[in-house]
């Protein structure tokens, strides 16, 4: 791969930097449906992003990455708002960050000890507890009805409708327009961070726990260290998820937080593919963006109802959970790598298709529809 | 101390129905190392047809295919599905994960079909109780503990004395050595995960009837409350899912009888209880309080 | 990225070492000692205890009696990964890699040599940055040593089964060891291949001075590269010192070589 960097390291800015102009357009083109589409959808990433990290990578199965949204969510709404003690807006959406990762610390002497499917429950038990805490301490998060959100202020700029009025080239710019901007900005500091963690030292650490937690230990590898951290970091980008979930909403309330949202994190990132950035962000795409598109386009969907229709019949919201369930078993049990490993084989095959590299080509295209029917002959 | 007794007895018949879901978790969890998440749907299912039959069949006729049905759908979910991701430990992982995409289909569907109603399952209990010196008790809670007690002991004689259970326990112990003493791991399986259908659905029943409205699309989440129970024994014992099922069923009947005097626990802390429970005890015990040798097999 | 330490490396000794499972001695009062520099064979027939052994000098086992020291440092108690950085690094017997490339383990193993945590991994501090160069540069040097160069960038998972063995030693030698632990490092490899990895061996003690202990059937191997042998028979010691003088030794002879030679004719 080495041999390649050169040219690689010439197209690879060029690229980034030309997604980074396409994903900056929407604004000026697209309705505030569509940017909030986006924006839930660039939230879910980053929070699907930590999960990665944490389930794909470390390997530990977290089923209560909602609870970390909440604090997250529920941090920043406090520390920022009235009642609670009105900190200036960034550095409350700063502190509501780290008390996500304080959280996933308080965890640690359960993430350090308990495995595998054990550890799935033991964090469904936070979602529940999480839960229940929301409901009941009525004076930090309103209870039932939840709290309103103070939006985000930076140096007088407000990301909120007006205050002040912003006209950037002939659009009006209101609250989806700019918690656009400040998606995106988060959106790609979730990337280059997790992509530094994952190249570097600690992600290493962290796949060699998942492979062999008594290899890694002799490599020198501080096992029960390691774990504990997946578990902090990974709930960090959950609590900037949370933030910014709760600026988009404007409202956070506790049945939002339930254990539906951790299995929707869950699907995430393995329709995405587990342990890669690029499918946590596809898979939070796809199940962000997929009721909302369903509901908006229902009366043109054959077999799906309009919302609110007569009892029983296929809404959109239904349509869209059987997709999502059936692309998890679809998923799992025929293309193990997600989202991220179809794309892998089909440019890989687009490449080997390529006619300047046919000597390279060790495989005919022609074995292979044989080898896949084999196992077929074999069963009784 | 009336009050006190009333609470145990209902901790009692609560923690019976938690042990019919939490023994289908274990048998499912033994027979394929898989944790079935989609268990609150398939109990869901049971109730559902059981609601829907009993008009026509009578609740005896509803639950006997109600019970079968569940089973067969749980077995062949189990076969066709799970088992095509292959049947070795690594993968029990994955299959884990399917099946909370199976469950998030089944319950969207049965969600959709029950609405926002309360089915009544016709069963022959209705409201009616009965005194037993100076407790009151719902003839459907004694039901569920003698129920309970008969079907539980079915299951262990199951484990004890036929080949299948045998064959189960085997595959347990050690899946290769099993498979090469010619056990039919497949089948001995999806047997598991078909008698752990059976259990949900009669556990439905219980869930369903007196003092519960009826059937409520939510009433499969109640079995979740079986995964603390189940955790808590430790996964691969059933002896221990019987212990920790009676733990959280007394727990949460205890929490939920003094609530007044646990106000600072917050309204409604009986539902949340077993998982703090559980918390504590694994906290303690990393992989249960039964947990032996069985539980390394994750 | 010079680290290596420039001085002997002190002497690794094993002191009446028990293990017990549950009921069953594994190893009894086991002691010897792989004096400075020197390649030390621990040798004995299946289920003698030899791999149990390993994994008390790793820490992954606690000794019911007895005692491990490093020079000075006592590790029966301490973590596996405290061991590994006071600079014993050890292969497995069966290959144990994780994904990616050959760089990607041999960085691994360069885990307790660097620094960098996850603010400054995430961040991309120059300071991480610069350590993750120099270790690379570090990673690719022991490559060469083990003949891996020209497969750096390789993924683990498409190389020979000889050159993913190789792996496994040149991942341990990134933690630039003083003593190194080989468990069975040749074993399922051709002829040609155990020659290469002797030979790597080889040049490994001439070049870094290491104290090596080193676990392995294969008895022409051991008798060739090792300079003290000990014999190790259902936990016990029958027989300890130098090639030569085990060979002759009727207690291994009855115990091992007897079933041991026509084990090795077959292979």
């Amino acid at each position: 791969m080495s041999d390649r960097l050169p040219g690689a390291l010439t197209r690879r800015p060029a690229r980034i930097l030309l997604l980074a102009v396409a994903l900056c357009l929407p604004p000026f083109y697209l309705d505030a449906f569509w940017l909030r589409i986006g924006l839930f959808s660039m939230a879910a990433a980053i929070g699907a992003v930590g999960l990665s990290l944490l389930s794909g990578t470390a390997g530990q199965l977290s089923l209560g990455h909602a609870f970390f949204l909440a604090v997250g969510a529920y941090g920043y709404a406090y520390l920022a708002g009235e009642p609670g003690p009105g900190l200036p807006p960034v550095i409350a959406a700063v502190l509501a960050v780290l008390l996500a990762g304080a959280a996933g610390g308080l965890f640690s002497p359960v993430a350090g000890r308990v495995k595998g499917i054990y550890l799935g429950i033991a964090t469904l038990a936070l979602v529940f507890l999480g839960h229940h805490v929301l409901l009941t301490a009525d004076s930090v998060t309103g209870g039932f009805n939840g709290r309103s959100v103070p939006p985000l202020e930076l140096g007088g700029f407000a990301f909120a409708a007006s205050d002040p009025e912003l006209v950037v080239l002939g659009v009006p710019f209101g609250a989806e327009e700019r918690l656009w901007f400040l998606g995106l900005a988060l959106f790609a500091f979730t990337w280059f961070t997790a992509g530094g963690l994952l190249r570097g030292r600690p992600g290493r650490a962290l796949a060699a726990l998942r492979d062999s937690e008594t290899a890694a230990a002799v490599m020198g590898v501080d096992v029960a260290r390691h774990r504990s951290a997946a578990f902090v970091v990974s709930s960090m980008y959950a609590g900037l998820a949370g933030v910014l979930l709760a600026l988009a909403f404007r409202r956070v309330v506790p049945d939002y937080f339930s254990l539906a949202l951790s299995i929707d994190y869950l699907a995430m990132i393995v329709i995405g593919g587990l342990g890669s950035v690029a499918g946590a962000t596809a898979g939070a795409v796809f199940v962000t963006a997929l009721p909302l598109l369903m509901t908006r386009y229902a009366d043109q969907l054959p077999l799906v109802a309009a919302p609110g229709s007569t009892e029983g019949a296929v809404g959109p919201t239904e349509a869209a959970r059987y997709l999502y369930g059936a692309a998890i078993v679809l998923v799992l049990l025929y293309a193990p790598d997600g989202l991220h490993g179809l794309a892998r084989r089909v440019r890989e095959h687009l490449r080997r298709r390529r006619p300047r590299t046919p000597a390279t080509d060790p495989v005919p295209p022609p074995p292979q529809p044989a080898a896949a029917a084999r196992p077929k002959e074999h069963t009784p | 101390m009336t009050g006190f007794l009333d609470n145990v007895l209902n901790g009692l018949a609560l923690g019976a129905v938690y042990a019919l879901v939490a023994l289908g978790f274990v048998v499912m969890f033994k027979a394929s190392g898989v944790l079935n998440f989609a268990h609150g749907s398939l109990l869901l299912f049971g109730g559902y047809l059981i609601a829907v039959l009993h008009d026509d069949l009578g609740f005896a006729g509803a639950l006997a295919l109600a019970v079968l049905a569940t089973a067969a759908l749980a077995g062949a979910l189990d076969r066709f599905l799970l088992q095509r991701g292959g049947l070795d430990e690594q993968s029990a992982h994955i299959q884990t994960i399917v099946t909370i995409g199976i469950d998030i289909l089944l319950f969207t569907d049965l969600a959709r079909r029950i609405g926002g109603d309360l089915l009544p399952l016709g069963d022959p209990w209705g409201d009616a109780v009965t005194e037993l010196g100076p407790v009151t008790v719902a003839d459907s809670r004694l039901a569920a503990i003698v129920v309970s007690t008969v079907v539980i002991g079915t299951v262990f004689a199951l484990f004890r004395f036929t080949s299948w259970g045998l064959s189960l326990r085997a595959a347990a112990e050690d899946l290769e050595a099993a498979a090469l003493m010619g056990v039919r791991l497949g089948r001995v399986r999806a047997g598991g995960w078909a008698l752990a259908g059976a259990l949900a659905a009669l556990a439905a029943v219980f869930l369903a009837s007196f003092p519960a409205p009826g059937l409520e699309r939510t009433t499969g989440q109640i079995a979740l409350h079986a995964f603390p129970a189940a955790i808590l024994g430790g996964l691969a014992s059933p002896v221990g899912a019987l212990a920790g099922s009676l733990l959280i069923g007394l727990t949460e009947a205890l929490v939920v009888g003094y609530q007044s005097e646990l106000h600072v626990l917050g309204e409604g802390f009986g539902d949340v209880a077993p998982y703090a429970v559980m918390l504590l005890v694994l906290l303690v015990r990393p992989t249960g309080l039964f947990g032996g040798k069985g539980a390394a097999r994750v | 990225m010079n680290d290596r330490t420039p001085v002997a490396p002190p002497a690794l000794d094993v002191r009446d070492v028990t293990v017990r499972f549950a009921g069953l001695t594994a190893l009894d009062g086991v002691s010897f000692t792989a004096a400075p520099g020197s390649l030390h064979a621990l040798i004995g027939p299946n289920g003698a205890g030899k791999s149990t052994c390993f994994n008390v000098l790793s820490g992954l086992c606690r000794p019911d009696a007895g005692t491990v020291t490093l020079g000075d440092t006592e590790l029966t108690r301490l973590a596996p990964h405290r061991i590994a950085a006071l600079g014993v690094a050890r292969t497995f017997q069966n290959i144990v890699t994780t994904q990616g490339t050959v760089a990607d383990n041999l960085m691994l193993g360069r885990h307790a040599k660097s620094r960098a945590g996850y603010a400054a991994s995430a961040l991309r501090l120059p300071s991480a940055v610069r350590e993750q160069r120099a270790h690379l540069a570090r990673a690719r040097e022991i490559a060469e040593l083990t003949g891996l160069g020209h497969h750096f960038d390789s993924p683990v998972g498409l190389l020979s089964y000889g050159d993913r063995k190789r792996v496994e030693l040149a991942r341990a030698l990134c933690l630039e060891p003083r003593v190194l632990l080989l468990d069975e490092p040749v074993a399922g490899m051709n002829a040609a291949e155990r020659a290469r990895t002797a030979d790597v061996v080889r040049e490994l003690r001439a070049e870094l001075g290491l104290t090596i202990v080193l676990v392995e059937h294969d008895m022409g191997l051991v008798m060739r590269l090792a300079d003290d042998v000990t014999v190790l028979d259902f936990g016990r010691t029958i027989a300890h010192g130098t090639p030569d003088e085990v060979r002759q030794d009727p207690e291994v002879l009855r115990a091992y070589l007897g079933t041991g030679t026509q084990e090795e004719e077959a292979a």
